[in-house]
């Protein structure tokens, strides 16, 4: 992109922010929570000056309620908590997946469990954002490893929500969510955005969740007409509920089938010497950025290391994972938690390879911890 | 004669989707009469069911959405006045009418309710509170009667009994109601203050469980327990009762509280058109 | 004048007030009498009330004279009949005096509850069916006039005693201070200006028509025909159940006034007296399963 604005100094939670309202939200409902508080901060002072709302509700829950209701009255809409906030809004998560109404979470991630670090980074919730609301529901998680990432992922968080209306998760490390870096704010004519496809066809017999050819049926909006009916039961074509079970399985597999159907659209990583690394490090957030410096250290030692750093952690991108580890004879996953997407890799590389690096002390992973771990595997 | 005439040109059908009947609530459920009460009121103003939303929660009163050909929606437990909040002010030129039980408001979710009062953002809350979780199969509620059988209260229910009409008085609610389906006019009248009131008005609707909770406290078919909760009531103004009730749970009924204070939709959009100005 | 009025009042004049509770009878009598006390006379005055609550009849007589014995009039002798309520003032036609006897009457109509024995739509209530127009006639002399209605275009409806107070003392011959003074003693300070303009407005009344011919006087008064156009049109009821919906609640078979409801076997509502059904459309309002559809439509045209 060309002609940007003047670098700025900007924190990743304010260019979270900043993303967001670039994008097109006008709707922002939050609750205090550390360490995403700076989000809702800066959406409140952002919003109003383009004609948007901000709402501090009363509660997680209602927040996460709170957009939804929002997105359903035509808003794009956004929420930013951190860990115990973001198991407080898995339910409605769930709603927004079932209802396929777009919205985007910001989980700024501290230690856990429980109470854990408010102010201490982790990557323990990698887990959580892929299966946190119950039963089977897509997901799409993104998982940005700089200031200016933050403002493109969300940017892109948005556009995928819209596209796709399904609920988008974006997981941004506390170190990241605090980290300020200068950078260089796109003109908003140099964005990309995307809006929902909103019905505007023939009003009788109108099916609001049709089976589609791309799968995303386009989302009636209230007053114009419609008079749709969205409910988080299990419902077919029509919106009301059912319980036949050819129409179960049509309803929630289509919701999954759409994200599977678009993973090109969804799909982002950062490959770096992958061609012939054989020790392949899959990090992804601060702990990607380590990584980096570390397979450059490693690269210069003469030892052929490679990353593969997803941004789309969910849903993982498979086939880049495959074709980077041809040749690796080890793969290394450092994680800021006891282990989590290293069960991902296990499951399409296999256990035999497969190293980790684990750290849930409430530091970042050094690039010099992880040079050591790939000398020692070298 | 002035009732009798007013509702002549009203047909419920026009606000019922008909594929959906007949609804699944049990016989003799007072749900259904204060359905009609509201889509009587929602006529009765000329309120165009393009722009109507209802937004419900969980229980037997989380249903009744559905039967209404609107914009509805259906959502998680407790939580249609934060979902309702996010739409109406997304969207001021909608209805939003919150549909509610006693379990879903004053017990899962409270929270929402003291807030949502507290705001006064314009919308209208109808809680119908028929003592008891129905769908669940009868366990007791926060409005369940002292003494009262339920699956989960053996012996009798043991807590006291929330007045949600007090509580969400003195959260600020700008309109406060109270009335028993058996009044349909009434109602229908009340529920019509509430849609008009360019605020947060809280209507609770005594609505009877007969299926469930009347047959296991041996409170009589449904005819005789729309006519006991009228017994129980006293139409009064609030101000003007006695504190001592006649009976554990006899209330008021009208318009109990009127807090008439800026409407927050309207505050916040004022704010955010001074914030464009200083922009430019 | 004082001489003049004695010797009118030789032998006892009687006046009957008649009215409905809280239409102001009692008020009325007491201003009549002390207006006679100031001129010297004896009064009698007694009267039934209390019994009548906000509604019921109530009367008072009123004899005055050198000397009165008597305290109630007897049936034909009364001077000046004055009614404050229609159908009072029939009931009370008796007492007047056959030979000129005034009668005074507000036309408004105060139709008591039990007045409505039929609850079939459109029924007429039980009131007398004379209209001022032929009452009128029947008579022969007298004033009927919407005393209301001029009262309520003063802007105060209650006055509408003190209208007829007016007439009143233009057919009694004392002076009209004493009235005026009488009355100012006797209405609440609020409602003085009210009052005053209102007698001032039933003599203005009464100087206006006195004069006009009876033909003249009859013919702004409504007849029975006019009542009859103003009656409701009879209509009858139409009955829809929507069996499929019906899930036999009894509610609307217990609710029901005229018990014209019942379940048949399969538990469905159906209609049992269509006869006794008058479309209060209790069921309707009361039914959770919007299963039944009540309508009433003209009685002469088909029920579709």
């Amino acid at each position: 992109m060309s002609n940007r604005t003047l670098p700025v100094n900007i924190q990743g939670n304010h260019a979270c922010a900043l993303g967001a309202v670039a994008a097109g939200c006008r709707f922002y409902a939050g609750y205090p929570i550390t360490p995403s508080s700076e989000v809702a901060e800066r959406m409140s002072a952002e919003l109003p000056k383009v004609g948007g709302i901000f709402i501090q509700m009363e509660d997680e829950i209602g927040s996460m309620g709170a957009i939804i209701g929002a997105s359903m009255g035509g808003s794009k809409v956004m929420t930013a908590t951190s860990g115990p906030g973001f198991s407080l809004k898995q339910e409605n998560i769930g709603y927004a997946a079932m209802t396929e109404t777009p919205c985007v979470v910001v989980n700024v991630m501290r230690g856990g469990p429980s109470t854990g670090m408010p102010t201490r980074p982790a990557q323990g919730d990698v887990m959580q954002a892929r299966w946190g609301t119950h039963g089977d529901h897509p997901a799409i998680v993104l998982v940005p490893s700089s200031v200016k990432e933050v403002f493109d992922e969300t940017v892109r968080a948005f556009n995928l929500a819209e596209t796709l209306r399904t609920p988008v998760i974006l997981l941004i490390d506390e170190v990241v969510g605090h980290l300020v870096e200068t950078i260089a704010l796109p003109k908003a004519s140099e964005l990309d955005l995307v809006d929902r496809k909103w019905a505007d066809g023939p009003k009788k017999g109108f099916q609001p969740f049709a089976v589609t050819d791309d799968m995303v049926p386009p989302m009636p909006r209230p007053g114009d007409g419609y008079r749709a009916h969205f409910t988080g039961l299990t419902h077919d074509e029509s919106g009301f509920p059912t319980q036949k079970p050819e129409k179960v399985a049509q309803a929630v597999g289509r919701i999954l089938d759409k994200l599977e159907r678009h993973r090109d659209l969804i799909e982002s990583y950062e490959a770096l010497q992958t061609d012939d690394a054989e020790l392949l490090v899959v990090a992804y957030g601060i702990t990607g950025r380590s990584a980096r410096k570390a397979v450059a250290m490693a690269r210069d030692k003469g030892l052929k290391a490679g990353l593969l750093r997803p941004i789309t952690l969910w849903p993982f991108p498979e086939a880049a994972l495959k074709e980077a580890t041809k040749n690796a004879r080890h793969v290394l996953v450092p994680e800021m938690n006891a282990g989590q997407l290293c069960y991902e890799v296990e499951r399409i590389c296999g256990t035999e390879r497969i190293a980790r690096l684990n750290r849930f002390d409430g530091e970042a992973i050094s690039p010099a911890h992880i040079l050591e771990k790939i000398e020692e595997l070298a | 004669m002035a009732v009798a005439e007013s509702v002549d040109n009203f047909e419920i059908n026009d606000y019922l989707r008909l594929e959906m009947m007949p609804h699944f609530l049990c016989p003799g459920c007072g749900h259904g009469i204060a359905m009609r009460a509201l889509l009587w009121a929602v006529h009765e103003l000329g309120i165009d069911k393009n722009k109507l939303a209802i937004v419900s929660g969980i229980g037997c009163s989380g249903r009744m959405g559905a039967y209404v050909d609107a914009n509805t929606f259906h959502v998680t437990h407790g939580r249609p006045l934060a979902f309702a909040t996010g739409l109406a002010l997304a969207r001021p030129d909608l209805e939003v009418v919150v549909i509610t039980g006693d379990g879903d408001a004053l017990a899962i979710g409270g929270n929402h309710l003291i807030h949502a009062c507290r705001r006064n953002l314009r919308m209208t809350c109808l809680l119908l509170n028929n003592e008891v979780y129905g769908m669940t199969g009868g366990q007791v509620s926060p409005t369940t009667s002292e003494n009262r059988l339920t699956t989960t209260t053996p012996a009798g229910n043991l807590e006291p009994v929330f007045d949600a009409c007090k509580l969400a008085e003195a959260a600020g609610a700008g309109l406060v109601g109270r009335e028993v389906t058996l009044q349909t006019p009434t109602l229908k009248d009340l529920i019509k203050e509430g849609l008009a009131y360019p605020g947060f008005a809280f209507i609770e609707v005594i609505s009877d469980c007969t299926e469930i909770f009347g047959r296991k406290n041996d409170l009589g078919n449904s005819p005789e327990m729309i006519l006991s909760q009228k017994k129980s009531m006293r139409p009064d103004s609030y101000g003007t009762v006695v504190d001592e009730p006649f009976r554990p749970n006899s209330l008021p009924t009208g318009v109990l509280a009127r807090n008439d204070r800026p409407e927050y939709g309207e505050t916040y959009r004022n704010f955010a058109k001074s914030k464009q100005g200083r922009a430019k | 004048m004082a001489a003049k009025t004695r010797k009118a009042a030789t032998k006892p004049r009687s006046v009957l007030i008649v009215g409905v509770g809280g239409q102001g009878v009692i008020m009325m009598s007491k201003v009549l009498a002390l207006v006679c006390q100031r001129q010297g006379l004896q009064v009698k005055q007694s009267e039934v009330h209390g019994m009548a609550k906000r509604g019921g009849g109530v009367f008072s007589h009123i004899r005055y004279g050198e000397t009165v014995w008597s305290p109630t009039i007897p049936k034909g002798e009364a001077d000046v009949l004055l009614a404050m309520e229609w159908a009072e003032g029939l009931r009370w036609l008796d007492f007047l005096r056959r030979d000129g006897g005034a009668f005074i009457a507000d036309t408004k109509r105060i139709v008591p509850p039990f007045a409505f024995r039929s609850r079939k739509y459109g029924s007429q209530p039980i009131y007398s069916p004379e209209a001022p127009r032929e009452v009128m006639e029947m008579v022969g002399s007298g004033f009927a006039l919407d005393a209301t209605k001029i009262a309520t275009e003063l802007g105060e409806s209650r006055a509408a005693n003190t209208v007829l107070l007016g007439v009143l003392s233009t057919a009694l011959e004392f002076p009209v201070e004493d009235w005026q003074e009488v009355i100012a003693q006797n209405v609440p300070a609020k409602a003085l200006e009210a009052n005053k303009l209102a007698f001032e407005a039933g003599r203005d009344w009464a100087d206006a028509n006195r004069s006009a011919p009876m033909e003249e006087r009859l013919k702004d008064l409504p007849g029975r025909d006019d009542r009859r156009a103003a009656e409701i049109a009879p209509k009858t009821v139409q009955f829809d159940i929507t069996g499929e919906w019906c899930k036999g609640c009894d509610i609307c078979v217990k609710m029901c006034p005229e018990r014209c409801l019942r379940l048949n076997d399969e538990m469905i509502v159906e209609l049992s007296d269509p006869e006794a059904c008058t479309g209060c459309r209790i069921c309707e309002w009361l039914c959770p399963d919007f299963a039944i559809r009540v309508r009433r439509v003209p009685a002469l045209e088909p029920v579709a």
